[in-house]
């Protein structure tokens, strides 16, 4: 076969057939008069299309496209559709905000906190973002000293598989603003607290210059717990936070069974009161149902506690006054401008990555759909030989 | 039927070779490739339309767009010629398919080159039998003959224009010649 294609390309550049096998021979033949046969173009038109070619193809005025109807190409309809849902989706997400209810306040960095490699739970992201305003603080600080590790699930559950675990969490947060601010804050703290549902059980601030500060002891409902620390941390810059968990269902279900167990009892016993037929033996049972009776009430208390701490978090706000910071003026110092720097690079990087994570998606959907539509017309453009 | 230069087969890979790529951006380059290929890109969608007036406006249409496209040339995806033609080719089928001429095509192929007086009458019926022989091809078969003996392409120039490899390009093409051989005897 290649030796009789060789053949034809042979002798269409011979201009002659000259094989000696006769039947390649013949497609030689056949392969010149093919070329001979081929169409030939009238001079007039090969002379006005070379015009034409010198002239570098000129469009007619009325044929020109007009400036605005550049807009209607696909590829800038495919732009206008893309570029906003690429905007929408770096807005949506809010410069650098989580689902988990941030205010993305600040510098839009994550402050995950690692808990202190307990087994009582796996680290959780910190819910609070706005945490990440505190603009110097590094990583030591950040570093949240939890005794058991489990410090804050997330929202819908703490440990898969089980369901009403009874936690008891803790919560230490230093905010730090210019001690002008410090009055503000304070009064900002106990607002912020009311409105989650909590209450301030103790305080004390001190504005004074040289011994300026103040501590808050707080009870936050639990299911509140998330956005009231966005809200506190967004008072002030954090410096440190801590978070501590502590898993008591186990006690919670012990107390729960002791206390079932007890009444159980009581039950019992009355019913042996009703039917003692004698003096000692009736005075027995009474002696016990005392003993029950304390037994229930106390259980009661230990339950009601126990209650009380879970549904309750204990926060401790402690308000630390700025070093160097005079009020927030323009000024700072090289560490200040630094670190701000820094959260600004981090701020366009999240929003950059933000971007390609959807903008990438939609690119490929795009190219997809590219290769799809060149396939298509491919096909019909072939179906025009089938 | 004129055989000039331009239809040197054989010669083209060292055209191409002598007309930098880059050349085909400016207009002097184009001109060059234009002088080269004309008659060859013609004689190619005229086989393929069997249309004269369909013929040149197709060609027309096939030189400014690959004049407007010429900055997307690259050499690394195949020759001047391979590229040409696919432009000239795809031309040649949105025509087909906006004029539903694939009908005339079957049915009608209109005689572009009738013999003259002069022509022997031996010639006469040779191409005549040629013609007849095509006709029984479907069209994907004369579309390749065209790409090959009107076109001049190479044989790894037609697979580049067709999407294959070029060994498949060159097996489909012995076969459609041998078809085509014995349609003639037939």
């Amino acid at each position: 076969m290649s030796d009789q294609l060789a053949a034809i390309d042979d002798a269409l550049e011979a201009g002659a057939a000259d094989h000696h096998d006769p039947l390649t021979r013949e497609l030689q033949e056949l392969a010149l008069a093919l070329r001979a046969d081929a169409p030939e173009a009238d001079p007039d038109f090969q002379r006005r299309l070379r015009g034409r070619v010198e002239a570098g193809f000129p469009k007619p005025a009325s044929s020109r496209r007009p400036r605005w109807r550049r807009f209607t190409t696909p590829a800038f309809a495919t732009g206008l559709v893309v570029l906003p849902l690429v905007l929408i989706a770096v807005v949506a997400s809010g410069g650098g905000q989580s689902d988990q209810g941030d205010t993305g306040g600040g510098g839009g960095g994550s402050a995950t906190l690692e808990s202190g490699g307990g087994d009582a739970g796996p680290a959780l992201e910190t819910p609070d973002r706005a945490l990440g305003k505190a603009g110097g603080l590094g990583t030591a600080d950040r570093a949240a000293s939890s005794a058991h590790g489990d410090v804050l699930p997330p929202d819908g559950g703490f440990a898969p598989g089980q369901r009403n675990r009874k936690i008891e969490r803790s919560i230490g947060l230093e905010l730090e603003m210019p001690v002008d601010q410090m009055a503000r804050v304070a009064e900002q703290v106990t607002t912020v607290t009311n409105r989650h549902g909590g209450f301030v059980l103790s305080s004390s601030v001190s504005t004074g210059e040289e011994s300026a500060g103040g501590d808050f002891e707080l009870r936050i409902p639990s299911a509140g717990l998330r956005p009231a620390l966005r809200d506190l941390a967004a008072l002030a810059d954090v410096r440190t936070q801590t978070q501590t968990g502590r898993d008591v269902t186990r006690e919670h279900v012990t107390a729960k069974d002791r206390l079932q167990a007890a009444r159980a009892e009581r039950r019992s016993l009355l019913r042996r009161l009703e039917l003692a037929t004698t003096d000692e033996e009736a005075e027995a049972i009474r002696r016990r149902l005392d003993i029950v009776a304390g037994e229930i009430n106390g259980l009661r208390s230990q339950l009601r506690g126990l209650r009380l701490r879970t549904d309750y978090a204990v926060v401790t706000v402690s308000l630390l006054p700025k070093d160097g910071d005079s009020g927030g003026g323009a000024g700072g110092s090289f560490d200040d401008a630094l670190g701000d720097a820094g959260d600004l690079l981090v701020g366009v990087a999240g929003v950059i990555v933000r971007a390609l994570a959807v903008g990438l998606p939609l690119g490929l959907i795009a190219l997809l759909g590219w290769l799809v539509g060149r396939a298509v017309r491919r096909r019909q453009r072939e179906s025009a030989l089938a | 039927m004129d055989t000039s230069a331009a239809r040197t087969y054989g010669v083209n890979e060292a055209l191409v070779e002598s007309v930098p790529l880059v050349a085909a951006a400016h207009s002097e380059g184009f001109a060059e490739l234009y002088e080269r290929t004309f008659p060859r890109v013609y004689a190619y969608v005229a086989s393929l339309l069997r249309d004269r007036a369909a013929a040149e406006d197709v060609t027309s249409q096939a030189f400014e767009r690959a004049y407007r496209k010429r900055r997307s040339y690259r050499p690394a995806r195949g020759s001047t010629d391979a590229w040409l033609f696919g432009i000239a080719r795809n031309a040649a089928l949105d025509e087909l398919r906006k004029r539903k001429r694939r009908a005339v095509l079957e049915v009608d192929p209109e005689d572009t080159a009738s013999p003259t007086p002069e022509d022997h009458a031996e010639l006469a019926l040779r191409r005549e039998t040629v013609r007849a022989a095509l006709a029984s091809l479907d069209a994907q078969e004369r579309d390749l003959i065209a790409l090959k003996f009107a076109g001049g392409l190479s044989n790894a120039e037609i697979a580049r224009v067709l999407g294959m490899s070029e060994s498949n390009a060159g097996t489909r093409l012995h076969r459609t010649i041998t078809k085509l051989r014995e349609a003639c005897h037939e």
